[in-house]
């Protein structure tokens, strides 16, 4: 009997070990740890043995399905480690499946990024209609009476409206500036706002000039503050921007809404400031002209110049976009050319 | 405007150590930006006189000629020329071998080289003018001539760039960015800012003693438009050429040299400014000039014999006959310096710059003269200009004499003043800028200026009294730009915290844009205001209300959107050349005619709003519908904002006549969501392919302040989900389905319809799911049946709907 209780186990075992499927191991597991089992039937029929005999033979056949059940685990924690999902393997070369998202326009993302950076800084967003009228675009800003500016040759003028003056003669605004007033007679001073938006004039186009573009603009009104905290403004903002320190110069500019007016220039990021086709060979490309608001806008919004002072940065918000991306024909931005969006995502 | 700083240097000595780059470095900081700088000796490397010393014939060629020339060097060099006018003993301008000049003076340079030409080897070039770009110096060089020159002190070898005074640097500075400062449209007034910037002293302008003559007849008739006129009547000129440094100045600047008279009185424009102008004496009938408005249907004859017709607000200066010029802008056929010119009468003048304007706008070119005078010039330069004038013909015609001189001078600018407190500076620039610094600053630029009790008085000279300098700002500039606004601390901008910003309707319209673009899959487009007519027309917009533009980017652009559908078509009926299957939106503003006054009573503006329009283009119209209404039906619950419905109320004109809904707020239409018609992409050029379109005025989406929507408990008990298959006539619509077993269902989900094989014509097959709960105890399967068979008969009551059979 001993013998064939060994000969059970040897066999048995041999069997788990050739099991190469969850399933074949179940069917092993059956035949030796079942109700039909060798195992089973021999003590079944233990009656007919001595007590001595009983003891033995229990203890043995204990023993062995013990080993069964180790070696079963064992087997089937094998099988499991080298079992996988797949039936066959696959062509890990294949393409993923695509994402299905859009984008913003790249414009956009570039208005979103400034809002950021603005908003950090405690800035409020205003936005200006797209048309306005002489007054708010050129009289409240102190351009003088015969600025070129005001002319149709620059100006979308509102047929009908082109040869009236001031508040009744309106057009597609040239520029956010108009806008400042208008938040200052809705808001007073102090205060500090942006306002993105689309201006238009009246040009020729080509790879470099639009007849509708994108500016982003910010005042800051306030008591007793110097025009050089705008360098501090500028100088974050680019940062925010390309994500690194940018080299920026503050230069004399004129504009008739400043006193005094002043151009910045960053350092050409196409060649890193040595003077490249970008920067008309010197280094340096003009992105934000800016100044000390004009006593005169003031004026016109209703503040005491006196009283209060504030500055302008104003972006030009093509100019920048095309330097992050090395965009070459501002026309893109308004082609609506999936060819040229989809590479913004 | 083109800057000689060889000229410039004549009026103040810049510090030597500083390189040209540096000045134009510090000048675009401080005054007005340089766009380029310019050496122009450069292009003149390897070009020197040479002296021909031998002729032969060339032995293959008829035309050629072998030279042997005289560079001074050691030995002559072998030069092959084609000049018609060479002989031996000429001077000649030679290219040596390396030397770049321009063929013919045609095309970009080409580098001279040693050449054989028909066999005999040239070891350089008998250079034509306009080869080595000197055709401002001879204008009457024939065809095949070389320059020759003869005249010129000069010997072989002699540098070509300093025989024509071309070692020198000219900075080109954009005319645009000088237009607010009148001062500097003159190498005297360049001077003055660089003799700030570097503080060094400017020379004084040469004055000339005008001797006692006569006084020449001179009428102003209107002294609102004439400030002063200076006449000098003058004997003894003739039309000889200007000499060779004053045409290098000229022909630096831009101007081509003419001849003597016309040379000075451009040479004393770049220098000081001042516009002149010379007459023949003898075309000035009546030996007296009348400044007087034009006559109606008066006309000027010009020099081509073209005569322009002048109106009276055009001021003319006339003799007693008839008129001779446009005062300030340009001269007419009677007033020109002709072959045979004696004597002449010089005019310098100031004009008021509104007259100037007004009248200029109505000439496409601008005159040198019309652009200065525009600006506004101050009375006094009249006299710096004739008397740099008087002396340059004297030095030049030594014999010429002054014959008759007036100085009319009806109004003198004035110079302003100007009050401007120390503390006032001190804060405004941020940093304490000493008196000694701040007097030595304007004192360079010309002002007069005294310290009293903290305030400067300070007296604007006249040539910033123009209209440039009026108010302490003004002053304040000038100090901060000289300084260099570099040359400041940049100071951090404090935040005082008082409120959060929270700017719903900002914020929303960011919500919306990156709903649409992150989550839905569009792509964000900007399109112009002005929109073609033929996509208004195609969308059948209602232009009754569309506003125009008086002068359109192009006659068929002259109208302002009044809904983005047209620019969207355009956009995709473009784009399908490239892509079958995309997603637009555009989120801009639209126009029409109606009163609204955004920032004040008198400013009446047309009625403006935001719009929000998209598609969705592709093939499958019904997949692309429910495609675009799930877009909008989920956006309010994504963007966080209140809800807004869709009904069919009425057809937008785009819309397919059986697709379209309207999407409403409070029972207000503010949109519409629908299949682009046939006839509207047909219109549209729009092939191949279908489009479902939404529209929304979003200034009618109201942003939550927040997010607002509560959270719900977890069920405890899970929910029994069944699905179920019906079989409902074709009219029945999802809805009356849905809402007949509203209130016997915890959720009821759509998840197919089928039209088919099994199922009858006039019926469709819906399948839906179901998911059932019973409040406090799990279900028991026999009461999940009762449920669903309870369902079932409302759904045959309500809509006749029968289980579909497996």
């Amino acid at each position: 009997m001993k013998e064939k209780l060994e000969e059970i186990k040897v066999k048995g075992l041999k069997k788990i070990e050739n099991a190469k499927t969850i399933a074949e191991l179940e069917e092993v597991r059956k035949e030796l740890t079942g109700k039909k089992s060798e195992l089973s039937g021999i003590l079944k029929s233990m009656k007919s043995f001595s007590p001595e005999e009983k003891k033995t033979i229990g203890m043995q056949t204990t023993e062995i399905k013990k080993s069964f059940e180790n070696k079963l685990q064992l087997k089937e924690e094998e099988i499991i480690a080298s079992m996988s999902v797949l039936e066959e393997p696959i062509d890990l070369t294949l393409p993923g499946k695509k994402v299905n998202g859009g984008a913003l326009h790249p414009i956009t993302q570039m208005k979103y990024d400034l809002n950021d950076a603005f908003l950090s800084l405690g800035f409020e967003v205003y936005n200006e209609d797209d048309i306005s009228s002489e007054k708010y675009a050129f009289d409240n800003l102190n351009f003088a009476k015969n600025h070129p500016a005001r002319q149709s040759m620059d100006t979308y003028w509102l047929e009908g409206t082109e040869d009236k003056e001031g508040a009744e003669r309106l057009c597609l605004r040239p520029h956010l500036t108009g806008g400042s007033v208008r938040y200052l007679l809705k808001h007073g001073a102090p205060a500090r706002f942006v306002y993105p938006g689309e201006v238009y004039r009246n040009e020729t186009t080509d790879a470099r000039h639009e007849r509708a573009f994108f500016q982003y603009e910010a005042l800051i009104v306030d008591k007793d503050i110097s025009f050089s905290s705008g360098m501090v403004m500028i100088q974050t903002i680019l940062e925010k921007v390309f994500g690194r320190k940018i080299k920026t110069r503050m230069r004399e500019g004129f504009f008739p809404f400043t006193e005094p007016g002043y151009e910045i220039d960053m350092e050409c990021l196409v060649c890193g400031g040595k003077g490249c086709k970008v920067c008309n060979h010197n280094g340096w490309i003009e992105v934000m002209p800016g100044g000390v608001i004009h006593p005169n806008v003031l004026k016109s919004a209703g503040l005491d110049p006196e009283e209060w002072t504030g500055f302008y940065i104003n972006i030009g918000l093509d100019r920048l976009v095309m330097m992050r991306y090395g965009v070459d024909d501002v026309r893109l931005f308004h082609s609506g050319d999936l060819r040229f969006l989809k590479q913004f995502k | 405007m083109k800057v000689s700083l060889n000229l410039i240097r004549k009026y103040v000595d810049l510090p030597e150590d500083l390189t040209d780059e540096q000045i134009a470095y510090d000048m675009t900081l401080r005054t007005v930006e340089v766009e380029k700088v310019e050496n122009t000796a450069q292009k003149f490397h390897d070009i020197v006189v040479g002296k021909i010393l031998e002729i032969k014939e060339h032995p293959n060629a008829d035309k050629l000629r072998i030279c042997m020339v005289d560079v001074g060097e050691a030995e002559p060099i072998q030069i092959v020329c084609g000049g018609s006018n060479l002989y031996v003993g000429e001077y000649v301008v030679v290219s040596k071998i390396g030397a770049e000049v321009v063929w013919h003076g045609q095309g970009e340079p080409v580098k001279i080289a040693k050449t054989k030409m028909r066999g005999e080897i040239s070891y350089g070039m008998i250079c034509a003018s306009s080869e080595v770009y000197l055709s401002d110096f001879f204008p009457n060089e024939g065809e095949s001539e070389i320059v020759d020159l003869k005249g010129f002190d000069c010997k072989p070898g002699d540098s070509v760039a300093d025989l024509f005074g071309m070692n020198d640097t000219v900075l080109e500075i954009d005319n645009k960015s000088l237009s607010n400062r009148p001062d500097l449209w003159g190498h005297y007034g360049i001077a003055r800012e660089l003799s700030a910037i570097y503080d060094a002293p400017l020379k004084e302008l040469p004055q000339y003693d005008i001797p006692k003559v006569p006084a020449y007849n001179v009428e102003i008739k209107d002294t609102t438009k004439c400030n002063r006129y200076i006449a000098v009547e003058i004997d003894g000129i003739d039309v000889r050429k200007s000499p060779i440094w004053m045409q290098s100045v000229l022909s630096k600047t831009g101007q081509r040299p003419i001849n003597a008279i016309v040379d000075i009185t451009n040479y004393v424009m770049y220098a000081v400014g001042q516009p002149l102008h010379a007459f023949d004496k003898t075309h000035v009938s009546g030996e007296k000039i009348i400044v007087r408005n034009a006559k109606e249907n008066e006309e000027l004859l010009l020099l081509d014999n073209n005569s322009i017709k002048l109106t009276p607000d055009d001021l003319v200066i006339c003799d007693e006959s008839d008129a001779m010029g446009l005062a300030g802008i340009r001269g007419g056929k009677k007033d020109s310096i002709l072959p045979d010119t004696k004597g002449i009468v010089l005019e310098v003048a100031n004009f008021s710059a509104d007259a100037i304007r007004k009248t200029g706008k109505r000439f496409a070119e601008k005159t040198d003269a019309a652009i200065r005078y525009e600006k506004g010039i101050d009375t006094q330069r009249v006299k710096e200009g004739a008397d740099l004038a008087l002396r340059l013909i004297k030095e030049i015609f030594p014999d010429s004499k002054i014959i008759k001189y007036t100085d009319v001078y009806p109004n003198e600018t004035k110079k302003n003043k100007i009050k401007v407190s120390e503390e006032f500076l001190d804060t405004r620039l941020g940093k304490k800028i000493s008196q000694e610094k701040i007097e030595q600053i304007l004192t360079a630029l010309g002002y007069e200026i005294s310290l009293n009790n903290g305030v400067y008085d300070v007296v604007v000279p006249t040539w910033r009294s123009t209209g440039d300098v009026t108010i302490k700002d003004d002053v304040m500039g000038d100090i901060a730009r000289i300084l260099s606004f570099d040359s400041f601390e940049a100071k951090p901008i404090t935040i005082t915290f008082e409120h959060s910003i929270k700017q719903n309707d900002v914020l929303l319209e960011r919500r919306i844009k990156e709903y649409l673009a992150e989550r839905c899959g569009f792509y964000e487009i900007y399109t112009y205001p002005w929109i073609e007519e033929k996509y208004i027309y195609a969308a059948g917009i209602n232009m009754d209300k569309s506003l125009k533009l008086a002068t359109p980017p192009a006659p068929d652009l002259a109208y302002l959107r009044s809904s983005l559908i047209p620019g969207m078509l355009e956009a995709i009926s473009k784009n399908l050349r490239y892509y079958d299957t995309f997603r637009l939106f555009d989120y801009e503003e639209v126009f029409e005619k109606g009163d609204y006054r955004p920032s004040s009573e008198d400013e009446i503006l047309p009625i403006q709003k935001n719009y929000l329009t998209g598609c969705i283009v592709g093939k499958e119209a019904k997949e692309i519908f429910y495609e675009a209404k799930g877009v909008i039906e989920n956006m309010a619950r994504y963007c966080h904002m209140e809800d807004i419905k869709l009904e069919k109320i009425e057809r937008p004109n785009w819309a397919d006549i059986h697709a379209y809904l309207n999407i409403t707020k409070n029972n207000e239409i503010i949109g519409s969501l629908g299949l682009v018609s046939v006839k509207v992409m047909t219109d549209s050029k729009i092939k191949r392919t279908n489009v479902a379109m939404f529209e929304i005025n979003a200034d009618k989406l109201i942003p939550y302040a927040s997010r607002t929507n509560t959270y719900e408990r977890l069920p405890e008990l899970p929910l029994v989900e069944k699905d179920l298959s019906i079989i409902v006539d074709e009219e029945v619509t999802w809805k009356a389905i849905e809402e007949s077993i509203e209130s016997k269902v915890k959720e009821i989900e759509f998840v197919d319809e089928y039209r088919g094989n099994q199922i009858p014509d006039g019926k469709k097959s819906i399948t839906l799911k179901v998911r059932i709960l019973n409040e406090g105890t799990t279900m028991t399967s026999e009461q999940i049946n009762e449920k669903m068979n309870s369902i079932l008969k409302v759904l045959d009551k309500k809509c006749g709907a029968k289980l579909r059979e497996e």
